[in-house]
């Protein structure tokens, strides 16, 4: 059985150029509390992969990574809350 | 016709790989100050050494005939500067912004659209008697009159030091990196860049074939494209191998995006058309000042050892660092430290 987790807080990065997906990303997340959940929509590509990769630097937990179809992704990441 | 078929042919390849391995030098440089990221700059350096092992053979083979830029230090200097300051502005190098015309990204678009109006007013318009200027009063060249690189100043055969340079390189990033292995996007950094640099040696015979003795460029494709776009009906002038390269990559990116199902017509917000906008007006600008955008000096002309674009293409980094620290690094440390 999976629970489906409600993210505190949805960050829609769809049609954003490079590198706004991720740096929306990184900037929302440092504002975040320990534990919230922040959840990114973006369709960008290099973001997609890049992203993930940064979020282990940071030291924020990417809960889930899921294609949407097409270039459609959805994130699912746990702030550290460090500030 | 045969210059439309290798044209069309040279760039859908372009096109697809560019889009498969997110090759992009603008992230590529960005990236390094930005989030601590290699994976395209890795990308970068082996598309770099491909090219050198490539030009080197194909020269001692005598299939093409070196064509190094000159070194106009001014034009050089500011022009690729500026272009650095306009490609982080525009979200992507030249080829970058390119290519993701074919993904469907209208920030693309827009930057497409500035780059191919400020190239043409620099080579064309009411900039180009500025640009011819700063070119000619800055101009040094080799004793003999050809583009002083870094053989002819070393005073050793091109392609013994470009295939000298290419073994250290390879000998030394290997020994160094052998333990450490970092994230990688799809197609990794080896793949794309050996690609891209296996492309970068295929378009010089074909190009020079069609009166274009020049590896892989960008800009010079939209200034054509754009010429004949404002003389449609005039049958003198015509699209060139390098505008045919610039259509094939669009196509090629389309069909890359397309088979893997990325294809998605991306708007963002009006403020970032605008931007886009004006880095490409900005890029088009620098690259035409300097005589060549990043895909011309940088995996081009870097691999002949041209001393112009070895200057143009630190410029570009600088410019591009400097633009990305103002509009991306510091605002995210402000990001961080505000409650």
């Amino acid at each position: 059985m999976t629970e489906e987790i409600t993210p505190t807080k949805t960050l829609d990065v769809c049609g954003e150029i490079c590198p706004y997906p991720d740096m929306n990303t990184m900037t929302t997340l440092k504002k975040m509390q320990k534990g919230e959940i922040l959840e990114v929509l973006l369709d960008y590509p290099l973001s997609v992969e890049r992203i993930p990769r940064n979020l282990k630097k940071q030291g924020h937990k990417l809960l889930k990574d899921e294609g949407l179809g097409g270039p459609n992704h959805r994130f699912l990441i746990e702030a550290h809350g460090l500030k | 016709m045969e210059l439309v078929i290798t044209g069309l042919f040279v760039g859908i390849l372009f096109g697809f790989v560019l889009q498969r391995g997110r090759f992009c030098m603008n992230s590529a440089f960005r990236d390094i100050v930005l989030f601590q990221d290699y994976a395209l700059i890795k990308t970068v350096a082996v598309a770099l050494l491909v090219s050198f092992a490539g030009f080197a053979i194909m020269d001692l083979a005598g299939v093409i005939t070196l064509a190094p830029k000159p070194l106009w230090w001014g034009a050089n200097l500011l022009g690729s500067f500026v272009f650095g300051i306009g490609m982080v502005i525009a979200g992507g190098c030249a080829s970058g912004v390119t290519y993701r015309v074919g993904e469907g990204m209208v920030g693309a678009m827009t930057a497409v659209l500035g780059l191919t109006i400020g190239a043409y007013v620099t080579a064309i318009g009411f900039l180009s008697g500025f640009k011819t200027s700063l070119q000619e009063s800055t101009k040094i060249m080799a004793s003999d009159g050809s583009s002083l690189t870094l053989a002819n100043v070393l005073g050793i055969d091109y392609a013994v030091l470009a295939l000298g340079i290419f073994v250290v390189v390879v000998v030394v990033w290997f020994i160094v990196a052998w333990k450490k292995y970092e994230g990688d996007n799809e197609w990794g950094w080896l793949t794309t860049g050996f690609l891209i640099g296996m492309v970068a040696i295929i378009a010089w015979p074909f190009s020079a074939a069609a009166g274009r003795n020049y590896p892989l460029g960008i800009t010079a494709g939209w200034i054509a494209i754009a010429k004949k776009l404002l003389n449609l009906t005039n049958p003198e002038v015509q699209l060139d191998w390098i505008a045919w390269l610039i259509i094939g990559t669009v196509v090629g990116a389309f069909i890359a995006a397309l088979i893997a199902r990325e294809l998605k017509l991306r708007v963002p917000p009006a403020k970032r058309l605008l931007i886009t906008f004006g880095g490409g007006l900005l890029m088009g600008f620098g690259a035409v000042l300097s005589g060549g955008c990043n895909i011309t000096h940088i995996l081009s002309g870097v691999p002949q050892l041209s001393l112009g674009s070895f200057l143009a293409g630190i410029s570009i980094i600088l410019g591009a660092w400097l633009m990305s620290y103002f509009m991306f690094v510091l605002p995210m440390k402000k990001a961080g430290s505000e409650e």
